[in-house]
């Protein structure tokens, strides 16, 4: 990474996934990298099943938000807000997402009252087709799958962890940055957390391609 | 609400340094209204700062206690959403921790009793605290100005001093930048120096154009010609919160150049691409009992026929959310406590049946006053406690309805019945959301009452409820829907709304998202066919 660079990741997902302890992780690794983070974040009326974001910025950055346009990667625990925040990701920017999809239940709502049966949930499909009017290197992940295969499905974020570092311009190494998770994960869960870093890092090598 | 005290305590600092902490909400993320505290420190004679960084905060504070300790006065510093809620590394440096020692009161009295004669010789002592506070804000390094090329300057602080960096990099501009650390009192002198030399001044800040209008005041000694640029000028807006786009655009506008990046296009598409996107509102977690308890006020209400002749008074809490669908109640929500108080009034000035509704937290902090006032009137008003144990929406915290005190020490929790009793309530009933059928006919009964009855619904946050099963290694059982018995009739989706619940697109009957579900069967109860049912195994 270049000396005033700023590399900068959009979080998104729906309250209650764990996206403040996915955004600690890279935070604690990059740090041990040795590098500057700045990182802005929104609390309070997003308990559970709001929509939740962290605005996540390393090397040099100023503004704790990204400005649109700008953001690297973005990284979702639930697919549909990668949509949600569009705007922050750059043309031709990663987007590592997990597959899953929660509806919100006005969503639900319309398609329990549709008697002919005809409303269907928005999908994945639908939400990858649109975020390639402005990027087509995306990872999508069954992240849960990946989480129970590892051992432990309350292992997604580490899924989405290995993943990341499997992007070639994402700026720390990848050994540093599971030893941050290793160091913020209760103790009895770290092989399943090791296992699952792995298969992300092999799920989003593929999709990406190595060069 | 707290600046009474606060006018009273500006003389605080006596005996231990005291720094008192704001912090304003731009956009209103979680506020019932935008507010700018900058117009406290000037009121009150209150020295006051502002941070941008995580880094600086830290400094400030440190400083903050100086200062106070040094001039025998509080300090305020005042933040806002993007300072609190950002992180980022902060170097702590040595930290000199003076061990807690209890005194004598003859040792460190002071002067507490402000009246008369006494505010008087305070208020004079504190115009001359005031002119030294002044002098010392004029040399300190929190507030500095960084050189650069031109006639053309920026003044800024707190986050906005972010934004305007790096819209200075996006745009490849060095223009000189004054970062005001000082909100009150200002350091005219050093900014009457950087106006001096300028031809144009871009003043930015959040809210109202506090900066904007002092330092045009400013300006008409020094510098005359000096165009400002700002709210007044229609460059920025007085509202929502400022981010890097905002900032380079209007930096550009001056500059008579454009932007690094078209913001304007970007946003375009991403509304066209949004456009498939359902909203996401905030709404009660799964096994939250403040969902079963309206839901059971709802039945209430229309078995009664009285929904169209009630007014609902709501409070401050994960509760407020009765504004939102299926309930859409919510008549009034302003302040903590707020609702009895308005209840009050109501109940002397409207035919319709008043309610109202508090937690647990917020009936300890802010309602007691309002209730006393109620039953002392004889109103005719029901009111809601929501008593989930916790004050839940703002992280589980104990208040005086847990045996903890807010520093998780034992305490002894008020006993709400007896309390309600001794004031005389003349109807206080128990329900428990979760047996949510049950608690219609109580709560028709508490409502069609007269004079002031209670009724407290009482259960656990589910949150907090799964932490302490967790502790006592309890697991949660989800719930599933049993296929055979459901009949489509979605009363679990049209009048519950809980965030587990979806259809199944294959055969078009509820499901039961095993991984959010908390168990709480609720939905059980709401569902006219009993189809929910636990799966009794662990998850
Ligand atoms: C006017 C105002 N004051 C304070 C707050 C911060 N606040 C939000 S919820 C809350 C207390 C909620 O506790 P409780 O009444 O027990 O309700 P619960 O969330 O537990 O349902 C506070 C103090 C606010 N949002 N608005």
């Amino acid at each position: 990474m270049k000396d005033n660079e700023t590399y900068n990741i959009m979080f998104c997902g729906v309250g209650g996934q764990g996206l403040m302890l996915l955004s600690a992780i890279l935070g604690k690794a990059a740090v041990d990298a040795g590098l500057e983070v700045r990182t802005g974040e929104q609390h309070g009326l997003s308990q559970r099943q709001g929509s939740i974001y962290v605005h996540f910025r390393i090397g040099k950055p100023l503004s704790p938000l990204i400005p649109y346009g700008r953001a690297d990667m973005v990284i979702a625990m639930e697919a549909s807000e990668v949509l949600r925040y569009i705007e922050y990701l750059k043309e031709d920017g990663v987007v590592i997402m997990s597959n899953r999809i929660m509806p919100p239940v006005s969503e639900t709502e319309q398609i329990a009252l549709d008697k002919q049966k005809q409303t269907k949930y928005i999908t994945v499909e639908q939400i990858i087709e649109r975020i390639r009017e402005v990027t087509y290197r995306i990872v999508t992940l069954d992240s849960l799958e990946l989480a129970i295969e590892a051992g432990n499905p309350r292992t997604e974020n580490s899924v989405l962890i290995g993943a990341t570092v499997a992007c070639e311009d994402f700026p720390i190494l990848a050994e540093d940055v599971r030893k941050a998770l290793l160091g913020l994960v209760p103790k009895k869960t770290a092989e399943a957390n090791s296992k699952a870093f792995d298969l992300g890092m092999e799920a989003s090598t593929d999709c990406l391609g190595t060069s | 609400m707290a600046s009474d005290s606060m006018f009273s305590l500006r003389n605080g600092g006596r005996n231990a340094g005291s720094c008192c902490l704001i912090a304003d909400d731009p956009y209103a993320h979680s506020s019932q209204s935008e507010q700018d505290g900058r117009y406290f420190g000037e009121a009150a004679y209150v020295p006051m700062i502002e941070p941008s960084t995580a880094q600086e905060a830290f400094d400030m504070v440190k400083w903050a206690f100086e200062v106070s300790e040094k001039h025998r006065t509080l300090v305020i510093m005042r933040t806002t959403t993007r300072v609190n809620h950002q992180r980022g590394m902060v170097s702590l440096g040595n930290l000199n921790r003076t061990p807690f020692k209890r005194k004598r009161w003859a040792d460190v009295k002071g002067q507490y009793f402000t009246v008369g004669a006494i505010a008087r010789r305070l208020k004079a002592e504190l115009l001359e605290k005031t002119q030294a506070i002044r002098d010392e804000f004029e040399d300190t390094d929190f507030n500095f100005v960084e050189e650069g090329d031109g006639d053309l300057g920026v003044l800024t602080g707190g986050v906005c001093y972010l934004h305007t960096k790096e819209a200075m990099q996006n745009l490849g501009i060095n223009i000189p930048v004054f970062k005001l650390g000082t909100i009150y009192p200002l350091p005219e002198e050093k900014i009457a120096n950087f106006l001096k030399s300028l031809k144009t001044l871009i003043v930015v800040e959040e809210l109202t154009p506090y900066l904007e209008t002092r330092i045009t005041a400013i300006a008409k000694e020094v510098n005359s010609s000096l165009r400002i640029i700002g709210k007044k000028s229609g460059h920025f807006p007085e509202m929502l919160e400022y981010n890097v786009p905002i900032v380079e655009t209007a930096i550009a506008d001056v500059l008579s150049t454009v932007p690094s990046t078209d913001y304007g296009a970007i946003l375009e598409r991403a509304a066209r691409l949004k456009e498939i996107l359902p909203e996401r509102p905030p709404i009660f977690c799964p096994g939250c009992p403040h969902r079963g308890t309206l839901w059971a006020f709802r039945q209430a209400l229309q078995q009664l026929r009285i929904r169209n002749e009630i007014v609902f008074n709501n409070d401050i809490g994960c509760y407020s959310m009765a504004f939102l669908p299926p309930n859409e109640f919510s008549d009034s929500m302003l302040a903590m406590g707020a609702s009895v108080g308005i209840s009050a009034g109501m109940e002397m000035a409207l035919e319709d049946r008043v309610i109202a509704m508090v937690g647990d937290s917020t009936l300890y902090h802010a309602a007691l006053p309002g209730i006393v006032n109620l039953i002392h009137h004889n109103s005719n008003v029901t009111l809601f406690v929501l008593d989930n144990s916790v004050t839940a929406m703002t992280g589980q915290q104990f208040n005086p309805n847990s045996p903890f005190n807010a520093g998780g020490q034992p305490a002894r929790k008020i006993n709400m019945e007896k309390m309600f009793e001794a004031l005389g309530a003349e109807k206080i009933v128990v329900i428990d959301p979760y047996e949510t059928r049950d608690c219609i006919g109580p709560i028709k009964e508490a409502i069609q009452s007269d004079g002031f009855s209670v009724i407290i619904s009482r259960r656990d946050c589910a949150l907090y409820g799964d932490r302490q099963k967790k502790k006592r290694g309890e697991r949660i059982i989800p719930s599933e829907n049993d296929k055979e018995t459901c009949r489509e009739i979605f009363a679990c989706v049209r009048e519950f709304y809980c965030p587990a619940i979806i259809v199944d697109e294959s055969d078009h009957k509820m499901l039961i998202q095993q991984d959010l579900c908390d168990g709480c069967l609720e939905c059980r109860q709401v569902c006219p066919v009993d189809a929910p049912r636990s799966t009794e195994v662990e998850r």
